[in-house]
């Protein structure tokens, strides 16, 4: 019998670059040129068989873009076992590549040490209005120690194997942050009275 | 309820004999003339900062920017004067002004609709506004740069305010600030309310609600909190706006501004089937683990007793006709319980489709304005009748109900007034079906 281990994953990335068509593709083999903005955060669950003993179930976090909700990333991202960045590459580099790179330093700051990062260049069905080269993803997610490859949420290339490349490098080991006790909250909260919170 | 309905029945053959009294003994006639035009434009909204940068514009104009600079200069000369435009006429248009800075408002409409109308559409218009980015993140941004891009903060929400503009024209809940829930049997919507009452170890949950189709099911509130209808409406459109949202699970940073315009609550929507979707309200914005291990003990209460297969088959019922009173002559009528802050009536029927409908809404919202005596008249008015060449419409105050009504023209005075009672009486009968009544609190 196979044994199942959860896993959480976060998605990152300018708005428009196709985090959410990514995530789709992956979870229902959907896809849709008109696709609005994602608000907040969705979350889906997907399992892939990594071999004969071993699924992996990925809880996916696709997190809206949108400047706006900025400073709530770290509650998606804290306690993240995966992450993976997004952005187009018909955009030129100074774009969504620059926003993604960004993205990558604020997870070497703020997130799990452990996590494991996949850089991916969306929208390669439009190879020929390409404005940001594939080198310069390649070379930066080698500089930064990230996985890296290039896909298509439209056509589909390169997205489940995407996630497959993830599923390997996790460990296998349960993952720890589900050990901790129910209802024992990381920070201390007392003062949080039933009010809107002040972000 | 009954007894409160008799009453007011009594008190409306009164309010008609003085009325009538009134005009024979030719004292100051209340009567006036409304000019409600015959073709209709679309309403045009805008909102720009007060630096005069467009932040939305509701249909395509070529001339925007200079139009958002026309507005900004009159804005600035009522200012320099210490005062602030409100409303200009000029011949069937009226452009309505609202300013809250950092940001105007205004709209142009040629319905010949009354002031207040227009000014509710916009102070709906900020608030979604406001639900995006909250009060404080918007004087944050302009303390740092007046002349700033607000258009790049709501980015990806345009659909929301061109859903809710949608909604407002011809929806009476937005004028009236109340909820027209679905329609459904009172044993049903307690069973659905048992099935959604928290554990109490969820100290930072505001609201908890189960909407189907759109329309509210059943709704949970803190004992220490009530919850604004307007702030239910941003929820709501927001839903509306959003087919994503009954997709998949989504955890959203909404502000609700009638309850804290200066922060976010948390929002976690989860849709349940394909019609059905539970949303729960929370002040933490870590909750979001909690309320997805909760929903799945909700969901599962839900159906076992098919309260859930119950409420699917409940959405196609929620329209009535308006032949369900059975009285010849009535055409329409809008009903608010003033008590729960809610509103019902019969879909709109031939030959209330189009312009007939945008006559009628219109007419309706002149003897709202009566009623409430929006537009600065000396005191509100308990009863209000209108006769054109189309219908004969009654507007009534009472203390449990506000009632808006459209007849045949050529019902006698006495007729009418009989009309609006059989109404009374049908909706006193059908409150506990229409309306949410004793929602529980936890």
């Amino acid at each position: 019998m196979s044994r199942t281990t959860s896993f959480k994953l976060v998605l990152l990335g300018e708005s428009a670059v196709g985090k959410s068509s990514l995530v789709l593709r992956f979870v229902r083999n959907e896809f849709s040129d008109f696709r609005e903005s994602t608000i907040g955060a969705a979350f889906l669950t997907q399992t892939v068989e990594l071999n004969e003993t071993t699924s992996i179930k990925f809880e996916i976090w696709d997190t809206a873009g949108q400047e706006r909700y900025k400073s709530l990333a770290p509650i998606y991202f804290r306690n993240s076992n995966a992450a993976v960045i997004v952005y187009d590459i018909t955009q030129p580099p100074d774009t969504s590549f620059e926003k993604a790179k960004s993205w990558v330093k604020e997870l070497q700051r703020q997130a799990d040490p452990s996590i494991v990062i996949m850089l991916v260049g969306n929208k390669l069905d439009m190879e020929s209005s390409r404005k940001t080269p594939r080198e310069l993803g390649e070379r930066f997610a080698e500089e930064e120690g990230l996985l890296f490859t290039e896909a298509s949420a439209k056509s589909g290339d390169g997205v489940e194997e995407l996630f497959m490349e993830i599923a390997k490098k996790l460990p296998l080991a349960p993952p720890p942050q589900r050990t901790l006790a129910k209802g024992v909250k990381v920070q201390g909260k007392a003062e949080e009275t039933p009010s809107a919170c002040n972000c | 309820m009954v007894i409160g309905s008799g009453s007011a029945r009594m008190g409306l053959r009164d309010l008609v004999k003085r009325s009538s009294g009134i005009s024979r003994s030719g004292e100051t006639s209340r009567a006036r003339t409304v000019s409600i035009s015959r073709r209709r434009l679309s309403r045009q909204y805008y909102i720009l900062t007060h630096a005069g940068k467009l932040v939305f514009a509701s249909g395509e104009n070529e001339q925007v920017q200079s139009l958002m600079g026309v507005a900004q200069a009159l804005v600035s000369i009522y200012a320099a004067e210490d005062d602030r435009p409100r409303s200009i006429i000029r011949g069937k248009s009226r452009i309505s002004f609202l300013l809250k800075a950092p940001l105007y408002l205004f709209c142009v409409s040629d319905w010949g609709e009354p002031e207040h109308v227009l000014r509710t559409h916009l102070e709906y218009i900020h608030l979604q506004v406001l639900s995006i980015v909250t009060s404080t993140q918007l004087a944050k941004a302009f303390q740092r740069r007046s002349n700033f891009d607000l258009s790049r903060l709501l980015e990806g929400t345009e659909h929301f305010l061109h859903t809710l503009i949608k909604r407002a024209q011809h929806d009476f809940s937005y004028l009236t600030s109340s909820l027209e829930p679905l329609r459904m049997a009172p044993s049903l919507r307690e069973a659905a309310a048992a099935a959604l009452m928290p554990p109490a170890k969820f100290r930072d949950l505001l609201y908890v609600l189960l909407i189907a189709s759109g329309r509210i099911v059943t709704l949970l509130r803190p004992r220490k909190h009530s919850i604004h209808p307007s702030d239910l409406h941003l929820l709501l459109n927001t839903l509306a706006a959003s087919p994503t949202l009954t997709s998949s699970e989504t955890w959203i940073p909404i502000c609700f501004p009638k309850f804290n315009p200066a922060g976010y609550v948390h929002a976690y929507i989860s849709p349940v089937t394909e019609d059905i979707t539970l949303v729960f309200i929370s002040a933490d914005r870590e909750a979001f683990n909690d309320l997805q291990g909760w929903k799945d003990i909700v969901v599962e209460k839900l159906a076992r007793d098919q309260t859930l297969s119950r409420i699917s088959q409940a959405i196609p019922l929620h329209s009535y006709s308006v032949s369900a009173v059975s009285l010849p002559g009535l055409y329409h009528f809008i009903y608010k319980s003033r008590q729960s802050i809610q509103i019902t009536a019969p879909s709109w029927e031939p030959p209330y489709d189009g312009a007939a409908r945008d006559r009628l809404i219109t007419l309706y919202q002149h003897l709202h304005d009566s009623l409430h005596a929006k537009a600065g008249q000396a005191e509100p008015l308990r009863l209000v009748y209108v006769k054109t060449q189309h219908e004969a419409c009654l507007g009534w105050m009472t203390k449990p109900f506000e009632l808006y009504m459209a007849v045949s023209p050529h019902l006698s005075k006495a007729a009418v007034v009989s009309a609006a009672n059989a109404v009374a009486t049908f909706m006193s009968k059908e409150e506990a079906r229409v309306f949410i009544k004793d929602a529980p609190v936890f």
